[in-house]
């Protein structure tokens, strides 16, 4: 990913004095940061890289010979179709959370002193455990739940509906899981929005609308990219809602990937799984950069 | 407009709160299954009275607050460092953290601490866990500050610099201001993404460092369990007085002059 | 090291600090003991007692299996016990330190997986079976009937491989443990004929729409089901006629422990007869301790549900730890399965 250096660099206004403060200061930064991801996490992942060349352990675990079997049978149709299944899933519910959270991050963003205390208000039901806020779900859902209880109530229809254990269960599930994560990035980006460019369009005789469309969006668009990787990402690799929500009928490559190192005790196979789509997620993420240079 | 928006904000409330208001209704329900029974407040002195439940609350609480002031000020550092010049690796690893499944990341980081273990005389606990939180949530906190940076004008920097400013100073005084926004943004996805983290955390625990996740996994595996829902109708209520109440002060610390 | 003289500086230096000095770790399933045994055992060995659970024996085996999980006491499940003592993870237990083991059930004494009880001592028992509501037109009392179109789809069967995969095997007439590729193919070939019959695969999660009506048949485990029962008495459960899985939760001790004089102690009380009869009366269990289970009041003590009796029981088959190429293979078709 290439980031376009700021407008007018510091490099060419600033003395040549300041210059070898400027590398020490910006190394400084970076290498608490730079630490951190070597020996937490691309170390871990050597370990990972490791696991998925080695056989399974009889009971877990992993052992020699070396081979590259694991990734041999990835190679199958089977995932091929659960992957693409994960992609689409996790596409509708960024879709659906960016279309849901843009009006809130905006609302929130324009609350004037109210700000930080709207945001938190936001994160708060988030402060409890996930799981629990499922089965939450659940009750509300099914069929002697809530909503069908009220719908029937109001004789708006005779039999319960379906709402549970299918896909647009996942789909509600994911976004209520993902929501917040679309509503930071975009609420940072949109806090710094000036009202003033509003203003001049109003000015200008754009109705609020169009305003909306052709003034704040363009302006906004790093906080929706990372909104949604945020969202889109760890969708793919969720497993409880797809278990909970979807009543474990779907298979999702989080669900796959759960089962390997779970009851399926094959770790060699969950590393190579969790592997490839990792690879392939980042190859599509740089070709999309490079396409659309204005998004990064 | 601005009506939509409110309505349209209202709704989306409705539909943050909509679980919370369930499991508060349940938490009064007398049966432990649920299926509405009758009143009564049995779960919240249940909750009181278990010593382990608490603990594990503080736990978790010690373990998220840590690693987000940790996270945060590093991954502040690093985004800034990152939006001047970028640096490919690492900007990769960062997006690779996000990409990785959370158990590959638990068993990897446990595979890896056991190794260091050998050489060490250490065994998990709460260090192991606050590493493992910070590690998976750089990411989160670099891409909302990058978000936030990409906006900036760095006109203001320059002029910082030309008045006679060193990079730190420039840093301290002008950007950091501007970006604090972003940074409460992304303190707060960080918190929330530790305080109710179970997968990692759950692999990478030692015996005397259970949270709550953990804790709650446990109790409520069978099914929605009163006891918990108890424990986060208080948290909610608790965490949202507190909330409100900062709203309060923070208003009218701005309105007097 | 040798063994004895391990064993007697641990005492040693427990015996050194009396008043809660002494530490226990203690990985459980969850709903495992009552509110009183684990306070009432800290008071009477003067020590403090670190009490985690778990909700898979997987979970508990990948946090041990590096050998200094910190943990002392464990409950790994029959089918585990075999692969922890070929990951030499367990320590072996001093019979004359459990005078109590007299009291397990006979059938207990010398159980398939552990003949000489060297490494686990049984605990609590269950079974697997079919929870239904009394009101369905067609009683599911055979895995058969889970096939059968009557219950609009308001059937669920259990998230868990093995389970699923028992109930067609048993329905076939072969083993739940069966290795044999031919009978696992024919096996996943009615799960997928099954699927669209169900409403969802799900664990003890599926308790609650039972007993609210949501659900009408639910493949369960029994030690549920009489929770289920105990809330609702429109409902029933039934041990299939072809057959059906038996499994039984062990305690055991970590070899990597180092509070084993205390471990044993712990295993010890848990034999004890009222220790076991307060678990049972509290958390509605099945213990596998026969005195513990005579001071039980009659309505637990008969209750067919928890404790099947011979006839019943004499269909059931313990689940085994099964070799890598056939969970590779059940796997794959589970796998199959979830994803049609």
């Amino acid at each position: 990913m290439n980031f376009p250096s700021p407008r007018g660099s510091s490099l060419l206004i600033s003395p040549l004095a300041k210059k070898p403060r400027e590398i020490s200061a910006r190394t400084l930064f970076l290498l608490p940061g730079a630490a951190v991801m070597i020996v937490l996490f691309l170390i871990p992942l050597l370990i990972v890289c490791a696991y998925s060349l080695l056989s399974r352990g009889p009971y877990g675990g992993v052992m020699g010979p070396w081979t590259l079997e694991s990734y041999r049978r990835v190679l199958d149709s089977l995932y091929a179709d659960i992957l693409w299944r994960s992609v689409w899933l996790a596409s509708v519910s960024t879709a659906i959370c960016l279309v849901l959270g843009f009006p809130l991050a905006l609302f929130i963003a324009r609350a004037g002193s109210r700000k930080t205390m709207l945001l938190n208000l936001v994160m708060l039901p988030f402060w409890t455990s996930f799981l629990i806020r499922t089965y939450a779900w659940m009750f509300l859902l099914r069929d002697t739940g809530l909503v069908d209880s009220a719908l029937q109530s109001l004789h708006l229809i005779r039999e319960p509906l379906p709402l549970l254990f299918n896909t647009g269960a996942v789909i509600l599930g994911l976004v209520y899981g993902y929501l917040p994560f679309m509503i930071l990035p975009l609420y940072a980006s949109l806090e710094k929005l000036d009202p003033v460019l509003l203003d001049a369009a109003g000015d200008l005789g754009a109705t609020p609308w169009t305003a909306l469309w052709r003034v704040v969006v363009p302006l906004t668009r790093e906080g929706m990219y990372a909104g949604s990787l945020l969202v889109f990402i760890p969708c793919l690799g969720a497993y409880l809602t797809p278990d909970l929500m979807g009543g474990g009928k779907t298979v999702m490559v989080g669900t796959l990937v759960q089962n390997q190192f779970t009851a399926a005790r094959d770790w060699p196979f969950g590393a190579a799984i969790s592997l490839l789509l990792m690879a392939l997620v980042l190859i599509v993420m740089r070709v999309l950069a490079r396409r659309t240079e204005a998004l990064l | 407009m601005r009506r939509f928006l409110l309505a349209w904000a209202c709704a989306g409330y409705l539909f943050l709160y909509l679980p919370l208001f369930v499991l508060a209704l349940f938490s009064f329900n007398s049966s432990k299954i649920a299926v509405w029974h009758g009143f009564t407040w049995q779960w919240y002195m249940d909750v009181f009275h278990d010593s382990a439940l608490l603990e594990g609350t503080v736990n978790s609480l010690i373990i998220a607050v840590t690693a987000t002031i940790i996270a945060t000020v590093i991954g502040t550092l690093a985004g800034y460092a990152l939006w001047k010049r970028p640096v490919a690796w690492l900007t990769n690893s960062l997006y690779l953290s996000l990409l990785t499944p959370e158990i590959v990341m638990g068993v990897s980081l446990l595979a890896f601490y056991q190794w260091i273990f050998r050489f060490l005389h250490v065994q998990l606990g709460m260090h192991t866990v606050i590493l493992a939180h910070i590690s998976f949530s750089l990411a989160y906190v670099v891409i909302v500050i990058l978000a936030r940076l990409r906006t900036f004008d760095t006109a203001l920097e320059e002029a910082a610099l030309d008045l006679g400013a060193n990079e730190w100073q420039v840093f301290w005084h002008v950007t950091v201001p501007m970006l604090l926004p972003g940074i409460v943004a992304a303190a707060l996805l960080c918190f929330t993404v530790s305080f109710d983290d179970y997968v990692i955390t759950s692999l990478v625990a030692g015996v005397d460092s259970e949270t709550l996740p953990m804790m709650i996994y446990a109790m409520a595996r069978k099914g929605v369990s009163p006891s918990v829902n108890a424990l986060s109708a208080m948290i909610t209520v608790g965490l949202g007085t507190l909330i409100l109440l900062a709203g309060r002060l923070d208003d009218r610390g701005r309105s007097t002059p | 090291m040798n063994r004895r003289i391990f064993l007697m500086s641990v005492a040693g230096a427990t015996a050194g600090c009396l008043h809660g000095g002494r530490r226990l770790n203690v990985y459980n399933w969850d709903n495992y003991v009552a509110s009183s045994t684990i306070p009432e055992f800290e008071k009477e060995f003067h020590c403090r007692v670190r009490y985690a659970t778990y909700g898979s024996a997987e979970e508990m085996l990948a946090k041990v299996m590096a050998g200094n999980s910190g943990w002392d006491v464990v409950f790994p499940s029959n089918s585990f016990i075999q692969p922890m003592r070929d990951l030499e993870l367990l320590a072996p237990l001093d019979h004359a330190r459990l005078p109590d083991l007299k009291n397990l059930e006979q059938r207990f004494q010398s159980p398939q997986w552990d003949p000489k009880l060297e490494w686990s001592v049984p605990y609590m028992h269950s079974a697997t079976g079919i929870l239904y509501a009394k009101s369905v037109a067609c009683p599911p009392l055979r895995w058969a009937d889970l096939w059968k179109d009557c219950y609009s789809r308001r059937l669920t069967m259990l998230d868990d491989p093995a389970e699923v995969f028992g109930a067609c095997l048993k329905r076939m007439g072969d083993s739940i443990n069966s290795g044999d590729p031919g009978q696992l193919k024919a096996a996943r070939d009615l799960a997928l004929r099954q699927k669209p019959l169900l409403r969802a695969y799900l664990n003890e999660e599926v308790r609650d729409q039972v007993v609210a009506g949501d659900v009408l048949v639910a493949q369960m485990w029994a030690q549920v089901g009489q929770v289920a029962i105990d809330a609702s008495d429109k409902l029933a459960f039934s041990f299939p006629a072809e057959g059906f899985a038996l499994y039984a939760d062990n305690v055991a001790i970590l070899r990597e422990s180092k509070h084993k004089d205390l471990a044993i102690e712990f295993v010890s009380y848990l034999l004890r007869p009222k220790v076991a009869a307060a678990i049972c009366l509290e958390m509605r269990t099945a213990t596998t301790n026969a005195a513990g289970r005579a001071l039980l009041p009659e309505s637990q003590r008969k209750n067919t549900v928890l404790y099947p009796p011979p006839e019943i029981l004499s269909r059931g088959e313990w689940f085994r730890a099964l070799p890598g190429s056939v969970q590779r293979l059940r796997d794959r078709y589970w796998t199959e399965i979830k994803s049609a």
